[in-house]
């Protein structure tokens, strides 16, 4: 681990220094941070649930009134345990390591390439895994909780994060012309635009599939 | 500096200034473009919102209600004998899972009970998982159903809502179409000219409102379960504590 310096870095792009407090790596890496720990209590509150509800099957288990956004209904599908355990214990044991990396990269610490490149790569599993969630609790389930959706908007966020760092970083690998496009990309702020509308267009879904439950 | 290098400088510069000048205008389409997505996305989730609270207000007052005959003075339907020492309250969804498996649990022993007479049970139907059938409103269905049957053939009602939990599909899955429903109920005892009328739907107005009475009486979820008017609280999903609790109030008069 080196400490953070534009200077001695061999892969920095070429080009004007990124301005603007969005840029800024503190506004980056705090954003990150209380993301993943939002994740990471989402996680707990529902890895305890998850316990409750196995403790004794009769806690959560009639149907609330307000189902539409109980946390019962999703925690006893079988999407809920898709490796056979609360998927919340995935959360408990991922998010961590999200929150250390966030840190250490507030304190100056720079990860070598291919550290972010793994993490990227685990994080955009990760990504899938959510959205499949969400799609499934909205579709399949018919439910949606409060905690899920936090997850799911947080993931957006660090995925959101950790791209943006790895593009800016030129850690992916990728080809030049790739990377130069979307370097160019970030550097007309396309992506933070993206990141809202991805956002925005996740509320609509959630207004237009649950809008009677939540507002009536 | 020669002449010729000041020219170049100023070349330069010049290709320098219209490069700076394309990205400040390709920024401002950017921006503009973004700022009327965005804005419309909003415009969007407002009008959704919008749309959504004014169709509840729709849904918490329906314009035709007509009840089923044959109903208790409190509007429930009822089963057993009316002079039955215990009267058991019972709001349920017949799409709620967590119904299905206190009707597999209770279901003989409140047969067993009606049967000899210690208890009349109270059917409340009330349709509020109607979210959960991919629009199909089973909840409704099924409810609209069992106030059709007790209408026409009161005797049939509690052997059609016993075949109904019997065969209760899935949360979030269709639920069961009208014929089969129809199938079920004819299976149970219901005369076929009462099961012609299902299709009328002459009591989802009276289901809608039903649902809202029983949230405004502070039903929180399905099942509840009343004992003489008082909530149980005890374990629903095991064979066993409704039944003594019911002797026990049985007892106890």
């Amino acid at each position: 681990m080196t400490v953070h310096s534009a200077v001695a870095d061999p892969r920095r792009e070429v080009g004007p220094p990124l301005r603007g407090i969005r840029h800024h790596r503190v506004t980056v890496w705090v954003t990150m941070l209380v993301a993943s720990v939002a994740s990471l209590v989402a996680s707990f509150v529902l890895a305890v649930e998850a316990l409750r509800l196995a403790e004794n099957p009769n806690a959560d288990f009639a149907c609330d009134i307000n189902a539409v956004l109980s946390c019962g209904t999703v925690a006893s599908s079988w999407q809920a345990s898709v490796f056979g355990f609360p998927n919340a214990f995935l959360g408990l044991v991922t998010e961590p390591v999200v929150i250390t990396i966030a840190v250490a990269a507030l304190a100056g610490v720079r990860f070598p390439r291919w550290f972010m490149l793994a993490a990227q790569v685990f994080y955009t599993v990760g990504l899938a895994f959510a959205y499949w969630l969400f799609h499934q609790a909205m579709f399949e389930i018919g439910a949606l909780c409060p905690w899920c959706l936090l997850i799911t908007l947080a993931t957006t966020l660090v995925f959101f994060e950790m791209t943006y760092v790895n593009i800016r970083d030129d850690n992916l690998y990728l080809p030049r012309r790739v990377q130069s496009a979307l370097t160019s990309v970030i550097r007309s702020n396309l992506d933070l635009v993206l990141v809202v509308v991805w956002i925005l267009l996740l509320v609509l879904a959630v207004v237009l599939r649950y809008g009677e439950a939540l507002f009536a | 500096m020669s002449k010729q290098a000041r020219v170049r400088t100023r070349e330069l510069r010049e290709v320098q200034r219209v490069a700076a000048e394309q990205q400040a205008r390709r920024k401002l389409i950017i921006a503009r473009v973004s700022g009327v997505v965005i804005v419309a996305l909003l415009v969007a989730i407002g009008f959704a919102a919008f749309t959504a609270v004014s169709g509840g207000d729709e849904t918490a007052a329906p314009d035709r209600v007509v009840a089923p005959a044959n109903l208790t003075e409190g509007g429930a339907i009822p089963v057993g004998e009316a002079d039955a020492p215990v009267t058991v309250e019972i709001f349920f969804d017949y799409m709620c899972p967590a119904c299905g498996a206190f009707e597999s649990a209770n279901g003989e022993e409140l047969d067993r009970l009606v049967e000899d007479g210690t208890v009349r049970v109270e059917l409340r139907p009330i349709s509020f998982l109607d979210r959960t059938s991919n629009g199909t409103e089973y909840s409704t269905r099924t409810a609209n159903a069992i106030a059709t049957a007790v209408d026409g053939a009161p005797e049939q009602a509690w052997a059609f809502h016993r075949s109904l939990y019997a065969a209760q599909p899935e949360e979030g899955t269709d639920g069961l179409d009208d014929e089969r429903i129809a199938e079920i109920a004819q299976e149970a005892g219901v005369p076929a000219d009462v099961v012609d009328r299902f299709g009328d739907r002459t009591y989802e107005g009276w289901v809608a409102s039903v649902t809202q009475e029983a949230f405004d009486s502070g039903v929180t979820g399905t099942p509840t379960v009343m004992i003489d008017g008082e909530e149980f609280d005890g374990d629903l999903f095991t064979e066993g504590p409704l039944a003594q609790a019911i002797e026990s109030a049985a007892a106890g008069q």
